[in-house]
C-alpha cells in the first residue's frame, strides 16, 4: 500500500473561479524523494500546503499512512517541513531553534540534548550553535531550517522551494547534502521546485503540474525520454527542447521553411494514421554534426548558418535558425564552429518527438 | 559646487545656533526648577533677579532638606510607588489585550475585520476626556469607585497601542506561525513566545506609551480615586502643592521627583517612541 495518497485533490480560493489544483491523483511509496515541479502559479506548492494542513482541501482525499488527513491539524500529521524563506525564529539561537519543537512535544532533556547534538554534528553547525539567525549566511539557516525538521523524527519530510533562496554554487553542494540526508534517515519527502535540474538529479519520481492539473508523473529520465506532452518536453532538459511546425506526409516531414527530412519507415508508420500538421520536437543533443551520423542519417542532412555559439566548458551550444525556428544544438567541446560557419547536420531519428497539434499530446 | 557647499554649511551653523538656543529656551524652566529645589524660600526669593536662581545653592548639609521633607514627611513617595503599581500593571495587562487585538487584526481572517480596524482608528481621534464619564458613570454604577480595578480597567484597552501593534504584526511572516504549528506551538504560546518577542522594539514603545500615560495622567485618577491611600503621583502634587505649609523649594522638589522618571524614559527609550511612532504610518502591509 502507498504511504501518501492524494486520490481526486481539487483546491479553489473562495471568490475565484478556476481551481487551483484539478483532480489531483498520486500514490506515493514510503522513503521515496517526489519532487513536483511546474512554473509559478502551476499549484505545486498550494499542493504540498494542503498536505501539511496549511491550505484546506477543497475537494478530494488525502491519506498518510492509511489514515484520513483532511481535517487533521497540521501539527498531527507526522509531518516536517522546510520552508522557502527559512521560517527560523528569529530571536532563538540555533541550538533553540532546533530544540524548540521537541520541547513543546515534551521529549525528555536528555533525550532533546542528544537529538540536537546529533543533528548540529550532522549538518556542521557545531561553531554556529549559539548564533542567532540574523548571523548566518544563507546556507547556514538552511541548514538550521534542516535541522529543525530532521530532530522531530517525523514520518514525512516537506520541503518548499528550499534552495531558491540560495546562489548557484550553494544550491549545487546543498542539492548534494539533503539528497544524503534523504537516504540516510530513509523519510518519505516531497519537495517542491520550479527548478527542473533540482527536480532532476535529486527525485525518484517527478510530478510536472500546469495551471493546477498534473501533466506527467515519472522518473526522471522517463519524462526525459518519454515526455507525454509538448509541455512537458519543453519544461525538463535545458537547453529546452526544439520545437517545429511541420507537415508529415507519408515518410517525408516538410517544415515551415521549405525544409525537407525524410524519415525511416518505421516511424512514417506510426504516424501515419494522425499524418498531417505536427509539431516535431527533437532536443540539442540529438542534433548530430559528426561525419558518423552524418553518414547514417545522410538522405536527412540539413545545412544552417551559425548565428550564435555559447561555451560551457564541458560542452557547446550552436545556436542557428532551421526550419523557421531558433535551433540550439549541445555539441561535444571538441566540435568547434564559429559564427558565421555553415554547418551540416541531421536529427536523429528515433530521438525525434511528435505532437499533435491541437491537444499537443505526443504520437506514437 | 564650491559656493553651494559653503552657503550649505553656513546654513547648518545658523540652524544649529537656533536649535540650541531653542533648547536653552526650553532647558530654562528645568533648571531653574531643579536649582531652586535645593534652597530655602528665602534664597529662592534672593537669587529671583540675579544669575544664581540658575545655580544650585552650596553643598551644605542642608541640601537636600526639601527633598527628605517631601519624601518623608509627606506621603509623596507612596503616590509615586503606587503610581509605578498601577503604571506595571497596566503595561502587562496592556500588551497581552492590545497585543492579542493587534494581533487578531493583522493575521486573523474573520467578517468585517478591515471594518473593525476603521472603527478602532476612528476611536483614536476621539480625546479621552470627551469619554471620561461614560468611563466613570460605568465604574460608579458597578461599584469600582475608590478602587484600583476600577481606575485600571478603561485604561487597559488602548486604540493607538492596537493599531500600533497590528502595524508590527502585518510585518511578521506567516511561514514563521505554520513552523510553529508544526512544532507543536499552540496559538497562545505561539503570541506569547514568537509573535511578543519578535516585536521587541513595539512591545518597548507599547510599555513606555503606557507609563507615560500613566505617570501624567490627572483627570481620571482624580475622578476615581477619594482615599489618599490609592492617590497617584500627580494627584499626590497636587495635593501637596496645595497645602500651605508646603514651602516653594518642597513643591519644586516635589515637580523635580516627578519630572526624573519622565526625563529617563525619554533619555533611554527616545529611539523606541520614534520607531513606534513611525510604524503606525510606513509599515502598511
Amino acid at each position: 500500500m502507498s504511504f501518501i495518497e492524494l486520490k481526486h485533490i481539487n483546491k479553489r480560493y473562495p471568490g475565484v473561479d478556476k481551481n487551483a489544483v484539478t483532480d489531483f491523483n498520486l500514490e506515493i511509496n514510503e522513503k521515496e524523494f517526489i519532487a513536483f515541479v511546474g512554473p509559478s502559479g502551476c499549484g505545486k506548492s498550494t499542493t504540498l500546503r494542503m498536505i501539511a494542513g496549511f491550505e484546506d482541501i477543497t475537494g478530494g482525499e488525502l491519506m498518510i499512512d492509511g489514515v484520513r488527513m483532511n481535517e487533521v491539524a497540521p501539527r498531527d500529521r507526522g509531518i516536517s517541513m522546510v520552508f522557502q524563506n527559512y521560517a527560523l525564529y528569529p530571536h532563538m539561537t540555533v541550538e533553540k531553534n532546533i530544540a524548540y519543537g521537541l520541547q513543546n512535544m515534551k521529549v525528555p532533556k536528555d533525550e532533546i540534548k542528544k537529538k540536537v547534538e546529533w543533528a548540529i554534528d550532522i549538518l556542521g553547525l557545531q561553531e554556529y550553535r549559539y548564533r542567532k539567525p540574523k548571523n548566518l549566511s544563507g546556507g547556514q539557516r538552511q541548514r538550521v531550517a534542516l535541522g529543525r525538521a530532521i530532530v522531530k523524527d517525523q514520518k514525512v519530510f516537506l520541503m518548499d522551494e528550499p534552495l531558491s533562496n540560495l546562489d548557484a554554487k550553494l544550491r549545487v553542494s546543498m542539492r548534494n547534502e539533503i539528497s544524503k540526508l534523504h537516504r540516510s534517515l530513509g523519510s518519505t519527502t516531497i519537495y517542491v521546485t520550479h527548478d527542473q535540474v533540482e527536480a532532476m538529479t535529486m527525485a525518484d519520481r517527478i510530478v510536472i503540474m500546469k495551471d493546477g492539473v498534473v501533466q506527467q508523473v515519472g522518473a526522471p529520465m522517463e519524462l526525459y525520454e518519454h515526455p507525454q506532452n509538448k509541455f512537458v518536453a519543453g519544461f525538463i532538459g535545458s537547453p529546452q527542447m526544439n520545437f517545429y511546425d511541420v507537415t508529415v506526409s507519408g515518410s517525408t516531414v516538410t517544415f515551415a521553411d521549405g525544409s525537407r527530412m525524410t524519415l525511416p519507415q518505421v516511424i512514417a508508420d506510426k504516424l501515419s494514421a494522425c499524418g498531417g500538421e505536427l509539431i516535431l520536437g527533437i532536443r540539442g543533443e540529438d542534433i548530430k554534426f559528426d561525419s558518423q551520423n552524418l553518414g547514417l542519417y545522410g538522405e536527412s542532412k540539413q545545412q544552417a548558418v551559425i548565428e550564435n555559439t555559447e561555451i560551457m566548458g564541458n560542452e557547446n551550444n550552436l545556436y542557428f535558425t532551421f526550419g523557421g525556428a531558433l535551433t540550439v544544438a549541445r555539441v561535444s567541446k571538441y566540435e568547434v564552429s564559429r559564427i558565421g560557419d555553415s554547418v551540416e547536420f541531421v536529427f536523429v531519428p528515433h530521438k525525434m518527438h511528435f505532437f499533435d497539434k491541437e491537444t499537443e499530446r505526443v504520437i506514437g | 559646487m564650491r559656493v553651494l557647499s559653503r552657503r550649505k554649511r553656513i546654513a547648518n551653523g545658523v540652524l544649529v545656533a537656533v536649535m540650541l538656543l531653542l533648547s536653552l529656551l526650553f532647558l530654562f524652566p528645568v533648571v531653574w526648577m531643579i536649582a531652586n529645589s535645593f534652597k530655602p524660600d528665602g534664597q529662592i526669593t534672593a537669587d529671583m533677579n540675579s544669575l544664581s536662581a540658575f545655580l544650585p545653592p552650596a553643598l551644605n548639609g542642608g541640601f537636600f532638606d526639601n527633598y527628605v521633607t517631601i519624601l518623608t514627611n509627606t506621603s509623596f513617595l507612596k503616590y509615586m510607588l503606587n503610581t509605578l503599581f498601577y503604571a506595571a500593571i497596566l503595561i502587562v495587562l496592556g500588551i497581552v489585550v492590545n497585543g492579542l487585538a493587534g494581533y487578531a487584526l493583522a493575521k486573523i481572517r474573520f467578517p468585517f475585520r478591515e471594518r473593525w480596524l476603521l472603527i478602532i482608528m476612528l476611536l483614536m481621534i476621539v480625546p479621552m476626556e470627551t469619554i471620561i464619564t461614560i468611563h466613570f458613570l460605568f465604574v460608579a454604577k458597578v461599584g469600582l469607585l475608590n478602587n484600583v480595578i476600577g481606575y485600571i480597567l478603561p485604561m487597559i484597552v488602548n486604540p493607538f497601542n492596537i493599531f500600533l501593534f497590528r502595524q508590527v504584526f502585518i510585518s511578521l511572516l506567516d511561514d514563521v506561525y505554520e513552523a510553529a504549528q508544526l512544532d507543536h506551538c499552540s496559538p497562545v504560546k505561539y503570541f506569547f513566545t514568537m509573535v511578543l518577542p519578535m516585536s521587541r522594539s513595539v512591545v518597548a514603545t507599547v510599555s513606555v506609551f503606557t507609563f507615560l500615560n500613566v505617570w501624567n495622567d490627572y483627570l481620571w485618577p482624580s475622578l476615581v480615586f477619594t482615599s489618599s491611600d490609592l492617590l497617584t503621583a500627580q494627584i499626590g502634587l497636587g495635593a501637596i502643592t496645595a497645602n500651605e505649609n508646603t514651602t516653594m523649594g518642597q513643591t519644586l522638589a516635589a515637580i523635580t521627583l516627578i519630572t526624573i522618571p519622565v526625563i529617563i524614559i525619554y533619555s533611554f527609550f527616545s529611539k523606541q517612541i520614534v520607531e513606534g511612532v513611525v510604524s503606525t504610518g510606513s509599515k502598511e502591509g
